[in-house]
């Protein structure tokens, strides 16, 4: 749990700095695909490996996959349709015969309408949310934090000894 | 000096992170090596205890699990020597298990399929002594569910009806005929319980308060000279002779409000003969029901003087009562299981669960599967051998040689193409139980789904087996040799179909009797019975499912007492048909007197009115047809005399026009001639 609450942390403390915009907009979009994924699949073992070994932010992850879950449950209707429809397609039947015979697949339960539905929806988002999640940073800070950080109660608060504690803190045990 | 202490400290620039996290790796390994360590040293040691947790929870006593292992690499457990305590008798185990071993196949389960090549269960015993007596949980107020408080409320019901249709004691009965015991002082004593006639005072009652409620209603009905003096009126309105129109409307305006007064008053007349019927239809029923009542009054008295059914299925059903009745009980237990956990679709439970506010259940999509022949399916236990062998060295055990298997156990048999089937043989040469055999096929390929199973104990020993004990009479075998047969068959989770059969060899009864005489007439039918059967049969659509036994001793002990007793049964039925018709059919026919003197009259007198309303409105009718028709008529006769006068006064100027017409064309002729007379002359012709 004091993992979780120190990436939460570091999320925030990330996405109001200069820096690690890629990284922020990374973990939402791969919150994105556990939102949507159900828990127990390859898909989010993948995922979860992706974001432990590459420097993708993972509170910006855990979070956007809290909120993807509640969008998931509202699109399962949706998942459903879509689900239905590519794994009924004849000209697929083929491969997913031979994909659900193989090994490792079937850990992906992609024979299941919502999860496939859920698949085909989260890869199609992912990237085009990575850019979207991306911009949105970009904006936020220059509209929303660079104009706090000039405000004058700011900068009186910068002054105080208790910001320099926090600093000095912060760069020593982060 | 003093510069470089003022100084500020130069910071290092901060190296730059790359995309991968190197620095995570190593306690992730330390993770990795950690959760290893757990499932090598203390995973086993974790399970055993939570299996012998979990059985202590569900089985109500202490249940050890002496060896526990498993292996990742392998995917197998092992677990040996299991013992789950008998609650009852916390000194001896219920069963005693030596192994229980299986792998799983890792091909299959990097597919994400359980198979089971083989699996093993060995030395089964049941009820040997423990080293040390067991744990027992003590008993915990239950809390019963609905399901629950149905299905051991079906279960109840199955076994009271058992007990109370089965219950009369025919022997006792029996008993009490043959003592001569006919009961014909008692008889008098027996007025105040028959029902019928209670019923018989009450519904008369009611029935000379309905005759007078009706006699008054008859009176305040339209009287037959109001109906008259409607007639009459309507016979002084004009009907014909009119000589302006307004005089034909008056007419009619009069019939009309005559003929309202008299509808209303047939309303009236119709609306009591409806009334009237259904009251008919109540009095019919109830003299229906007191028909039905005093059927059963006959019954109740032949209760009353317990006259016995002298047939083969009733003794028979008292005789292997208390033999059958803990396998009915079993039975049931099983039949309320399967109603309790049997899915909706599989049994109609009426009672709906109670609807709770919550959210709304994430969709569970639809699962396709993707197979193909050979492919695996999601489980599959290929073969399971059970096997148990006697310890000779061991006097006392009660372990017996058994051996069975059970093969292909699967989620999917249309994947696998094989029904599952189990088979076990084997005998308890401690318990004298010798040739079990059972067998069971469960076949889910084709349409209907068919569970099947044959049990068979060729020999198993009976001594002193009470069969029935009474204050009248007490029966038991005091040895036997029985062997049992039996067949079920459930199609479609539902149809079951069953047949017990059991035989009885070398079979050394004990009867002693109150009455000496049905003691003779017993030993006499059972020395000639050494061998005899039991069949149970059942039938039924689940959870409706109830036993049928017939026995040959059931027919032989009829025959034994049928001549004896018959005559005494029939003469005892006669007197109480005698008693009830004497006590009671004379006021039956009473009251169906009275019913029927209410039906012709009121309905006499309604018919009477209705046919005198009918007629004046007939008469109403008929004047108003005459009042039209007479203007009708006058009204043509006009038409025809102003038509023939307009046609006269037509053909006058049409004369009289052709007339002037000729008289015009003569002049003008005339005038012409004249003409080309001067004409003539003037040119000199």
């Amino acid at each position: 749990m004091t993992l979780i609450f120190k990436q939460l942390f570091n999320f925030l403390k990330m996405l109001n700095s200069d820096t690690g915009h890629n990284q922020l907009a990374a973990g939402l979009a791969c919150g994105l695909i556990l939102g949507f994924a159900p828990f127990f699949s390859l898909q989010t073992a993948l995922v979860l490996i992706l974001i432990f070994v590459f420097r993708i932010q993972m509170g910006a992850a855990f979070l956007a996959a809290f909120f993807f879950k509640f969008v998931a449950y509202l699109m399962d209707p949706v998942s459903h349709e879509i689900g239905k429809s590519v794994l009924e397609n004849s000209s697929l039947r083929d491969m997913f015969v031979e994909m659900y015979n193989m090994p490792i697949m079937p850990f992906t339960r992609f024979n299941n309408s919502i999860i496939m539905g859920s698949l085909v929806l989260s890869i199609i988002l992912a990237p085009i949310m990575f850019f979207v999640f991306r911009a949105m940073i970009i904006k936020y800070r220059i509209l929303v934090v660079d104009r706090f950080k000039s405000t004058k109660a700011w900068k009186a608060f910068k002054a105080t000894s208790i910001y320099n504690w926090y600093t000095k803190y912060d760069s020593l045990y982060g | 000096m003093s510069d470089l202490k003022t100084a500020p400290a130069i910071e290092k620039p901060k190296k730059r992170k790359g995309p991968i996290r190197w620095e995570a790796i190593v306690p992730a390994a330390i993770i990795i090596v950690l959760i290893g360590l757990y499932f090598k040293l203390f995973f086993d040691a974790n399970m055993r205890s939570l299996a012998e947790f979990v059985g202590y929870q569900a089985t109500g006593a202490e249940v050890n699990v002496h060896q526990l292992e498993t292996s990742f690499m392998n995917a197998s457990i092992k677990i040996g020597g299991i013992e789950i305590t008998n609650p009852e008798k916390p000194t001896h185990n219920n069963l005693n298990i030596g192994e229980i071993r299986f792998s799983l196949l890792w091909d299959a389960l990097l597919r994400m399929k359980f198979v089971i090549n083989e699996a093993a269960i060995e030395n089964i015993s049941f009820d040997q002594p423990r080293k040390t007596p067991g744990k027992v949980k003590p008993p915990e107020p239950e809390k019963e569910s609905a399901l629950k408080k149905e299905a051991e409320k079906l279960k109840d019901e199955a076994l009271e009806s058992a007990k109370t249709k089965y219950d009369d004691n025919v022997f006792g009965n029996i008993a009490n005929m043959m003592t001569g015991s006919s009961g014909e002082g008692e008889m008098s004593k027996l007025e105040s319980k028959l029902v019928s006639k209670e019923k018989m005072k009450a519904f008369e009652t009611a029935l000379k308060q309905k005759q007078k409620d009706w006699e008054e209603r008859l009176k305040k009905l339209p009287k037959p000279s109001e109906f008259q003096a409607l007639g009459d009126r309507l016979k002084k309105v004009k009907s014909s002779g009119f000589s302006k129109p307004e005089e034909v409307q008056q007419s009619i305006s009069e019939v009309q409000a005559i003929m309202a007064e008299g509808q209303k008053k047939i309303d009236e007349v119709n609306a009591t003969k409806s009334d009237f019927d259904k009251d008919l239809k109540v009095t019919d029923e109830g003299l229906k029901d007191i028909r039905a009542q005093i059927e059963q009054d006959i019954k109740d008295l032949q209760a009353h003087f317990k006259i016995p059914k002298i047939d083969a299925k009733s003794i028979a059903m008292t005789l292997f009562k208390r033999y059958t009745n803990p396998y009915l009980a079993k039975i049931n237990h099983y039949k309320g299981l399967f109603y309790k956990y049997a899915p909706p679709n599989i049994v109609d439970k009426n009672d709906k669960p109670e609807v709770k506010i919550q959210p709304r259940i994430r969709e569970k999509g639809t699962t396709y599967e993707f197979g193909k022949l050979n492919a695996y399916p999601t489980f599959w236990l290929k073969k399971a051998l059970i096997s148990s062998k006697l310890n000779s060295s061991d006097p006392n055990s009660k372990a017996g040689n058994l051996k069975g298997e059970i093969t292909d156990v699967t989620t999917n048999q249309l994947v696998t193409g094989k029904p599952t089937i189990a088979s076990i043989t084997g005998d308890f040469p401690s318990e004298k139980i010798e040739g079990i055999d059972f067998k069971l096929k469960f076949d889910n390929r084709t349409k209907d789904a068919i569970i099947s199973s044959t049990f068979a104990v060729r020999s198993f020993v009976i001594s002193a087996k009470e069969i029935m004990n009474t204050p009248d009479i007490a029966m038991s075998f005091a040895s036997a040799v029985g062997g049992v047969n039996s067949n079920i068959e459930l199609k479609n989770y539902k149809d079951l179909s069953l047949k017990i059969t059991n035989q009885f060899k070398d079979v050394d009864y004990l009867v002693t009797a109150k009455n000496k005489d049905m003691e003779g007439i017993l030993v006499n039918v059972f020395k000639e019975a050494r061998t005899t059967s039991m069949v149970a049969e059942g039938k039924g659509t689940l959870p409706n499912f109830g036993l049928d036994i017939t026995s040959d001793l059931g027919e032989r002990i009829q025959h034994g007492f049928e001549k004896e007793i018959n005559a005494k049964i029939e003469e005892l039925k006669k007197k109480i048909k005698d008693y009830v018709d004497a006590e009671i059919n004379k006021q039956k026919e009473q009251i169906e007197k009275q019913v029927n003197e209410l039906r012709s009259k009121a309905e006499g007198e309604l018919k009477k009115v209705q046919e005198q309303a009918e007629n004046q409105k007939k008469l109403a009718d008929t004047k108003i047809n005459e009042a039209k028709h007479d203007i009708e008529n006058r009204l043509n006769a006009e038409k025809t005399k102003a038509q023939a006068e307009a046609n006269r006064r037509v053909e006058e100027e049409r004369q009289k026009v052709e007339a002037e017409k000729k008289k015009a064309e003569k002049k003008a002729e005339e005038e012409a001639k004249k003409q080309a007379e001067k004409l003539k002359k003037q040119l000199g012709f």
